[in-house]
């Protein structure tokens, strides 16, 4: 996320003077732009984990206009196998960070589920009631799990933005 | 409680758990032992107790560097997934009428009957270490050291299969924060007769999402060979545990209904027996049935639409012509219904009070109206 910062402000200071660059200079500075490009063609599951958070226990959060989307990692459905049912707790109830929310079974298992944050269920995802393999397709999208209200914001400081998430996982392995 | 800790020490060979220290708590006395490897085995046949001790294990036992094996066995139960309807899964009916209860567990799966012939088996790890394929494997390996002949096999599904074709074991399993447990039964000499009768659902009609059961033949070992009895497995499986993980450790007693060695166990338990989580817990679904009413001269089909959630009836509606009982005497049956538990004990309450403002020549019908609504339950 920083290198691509570093390589926007380098494109916006060379862009003006590359007519007057020597030839190998120029080359690299075409390159450079070339690389700035990248960001805006990146899959769409990567655009939108730029704005995830991520817990140890492989949650992720996205918050949007005060309303944290929680659901699991494609780390965690990948583990889990095949979900056959979302078990999720009910609009209003409030949760504690680290209380346990609810569960995903997936062949005879039960994987508890770990709220990322305090705050309250504004909305579960009822498409998962008929379609619980949306958790596997769709991790990062249609198969969101509930919205919450986020009542300590400082708790987000507290969980892995992609690029540490991605560092951590490995380290599993 | 002294009594029973000398009766622990006596059933130790060279384990290092300091029975003595009164003032230890179960946790305390694992983690002064430094022991890895720990076989436990209950000395309760209550099926809320022995799944409340599974829990307390789970949660206050650090199983990062240690595995658990625990022993375990019930009378007669009925024991339902996390994630499952009972209405959908056992004869509810029966088991009242038989005194015998039914039980959710955390773990997800199937549903089984449990009786002093079953044999359970949990097996606790770190998340990292949760392999049931080789807890199957230390099954199977047990006894066919029993007896080398056995056909005995794990499935992709974790059945043990015997003969290939008789299930005598399902599993389940349950995955925490940093612990997991993965547990099994094994049918040894258990009330086949009894299984088959409440195992088998009696409410017709519903449709709900969740989890399903998948009906197996079974066979007790003990049939196949009459010298597999529960003991004896038990104690090959604790022992094939050891072999297969290097570990020395003997079979200790454990009872799950002492609160000074597992505290907060007693509160587990009591969580596990109430309604709101055996028939409470069960994702919503709804019934369509439809019966025959009849009162002393006729007869008239009816047809009912049950929406329940979180085990309380959410909505009903009662197809019913107005001749066999008037439209306002129906919906008020329903409205009443609403917002009730779907029980035959909180339905007969409701009747009594109803009955007591219906007209005489209504009640026989209302009464006929209602046994066909609590046979559903």
């Amino acid at each position: 996320m920083a290198m691509r910062v570093a390589l926007r402000c380098i494109s916006a200071n060379f862009s003006p003077k590359l007519p007057q660059l020597s030839r190998p200079t120029q080359l690299a500075a075409s390159r450079l732009l070339w690389r700035t490009d990248i960001p805006r063609t990146l899959s769409t599951a990567s655009r939108l984990s730029t704005a995830l958070k991520f817990t140890d226990k492989h949650e992720w959060v996205r918050v949007e206009g005060g309303v944290g989307t929680v659901g699991i990692s494609s780390f965690a459905q990948e583990a889990l196998g095949d979900v056959v049912y979302c078990g999720l707790p009910e609009v209003g109830q409030k949760l504690e960070q680290l209380e346990e929310f609810g569960a995903l079974e997936s062949v005879k298992a039960a994987s508890e589920l770990y709220s990322p944050m305090t705050g309250e269920v504004t909305e579960i995802n009822t498409e998962l009631s008929d379609n619980p393999g949306l958790v596997n397709k769709a991790c990062y999208e249609g198969g969101w799990l509930i919205k919450m209200t986020i009542e300590n914001p400082g708790e987000l400081d507290g969980l892995m933005d992609e690029a540490s998430y991605d560092k951590f996982i490995k380290s599993l392995e | 409680m002294i009594l029973r800790k000398c009766l622990q020490v006596r059933e130790q060979s060279k384990a290092c758990l300091q029975w003595a220290r009164a003032k230890s708590t179960f946790t305390d006395l694992i983690d002064e032992s430094g022991q890895s490897g720990v076989i436990l085995k209950s000395m309760s046949t209550d099926i809320y107790e022995n799944l409340a001790m599974e829990d307390w294990i789970h949660d206050y036992v650090d199983l990062q560097n240690r595995k658990i094996l625990f022993l375990w066995r019930n009378g007669p139960a009925v024991v339902i997934g996390r994630h499952q309807n009972p209405w959908q899964e056992c004869n509810l009916q029966l088991m009242r009428q038989r005194g015998i209860p039914l039980a959710r567990r955390r773990s997800g799966g199937g549903t089984v009957y449990h009786d002093l012939g079953n044999v359970n088996l949990t097996f606790f790890t770190s998340k990292k270490k949760y392999d049931r394929n080789r807890n199957l494997h230390i099954v199977t390996s047990a006894l066919k050291r029993l007896r080398p002949n056995l056909d005995v096999r794990a499935t992709e599904r974790f059945d043990i299969l015997l003969n290939g074709h008789y299930k005598i074991s399902g599993t389940a399993a349950k995955l925490g924060r940093t612990a997991a447990y993965h547990h099994c039964t094994l049918l040894c000499s258990a009330d086949r007769a009894l299984l088959s009768a409440v195992l088998k659902p009696t409410c017709q009609g519903i449709k709900s999402n969740a989890t399903p059961s998948v009906p197996s033949p079974v066979k007790n070992l003990l049939d196949e060979d009459n010298t597999l009895d529960c003991d004896t497995i038990m104690n090959a499986v604790a022992s094939q545990y050891n072999t297969e993980f290097g570990f020395s450790s003997p079979v200790t007693l454990v009872d799950p209904s002492d609160e000074f060695s597992f505290p907060g166990i007693h509160k587990m338990s009591s969580e596990l027996k109430t309604w709101e989580w055996t028939l409470g817990r069960t994702p919503k679904f709804s019934i369509s049935a439809s019966f025959d009413l009849h009162d002393n001269s006729s007869r008239q089909n009816a047809s009912l639409n049950i929406d329940i959630k979180n085990g309380i009836i959410d909505n009903c509606e009662i197809d019913l012509p107005p001749h066999w009982l008037p439209s306002d005497v129906r919906r008020e049956f329903c409205m009443l219904l609403v917002g009730g538990k779907f029980c035959p004990n909180e339905m007969a309450v409701i009747l009594a009070a109803f009955l007591r403002t219906t007209s005489q020549e209504l009640k026989t019908k209302t009464y006929n109206l209602y046994q066909n609504v609590v046979s559903l339950m």
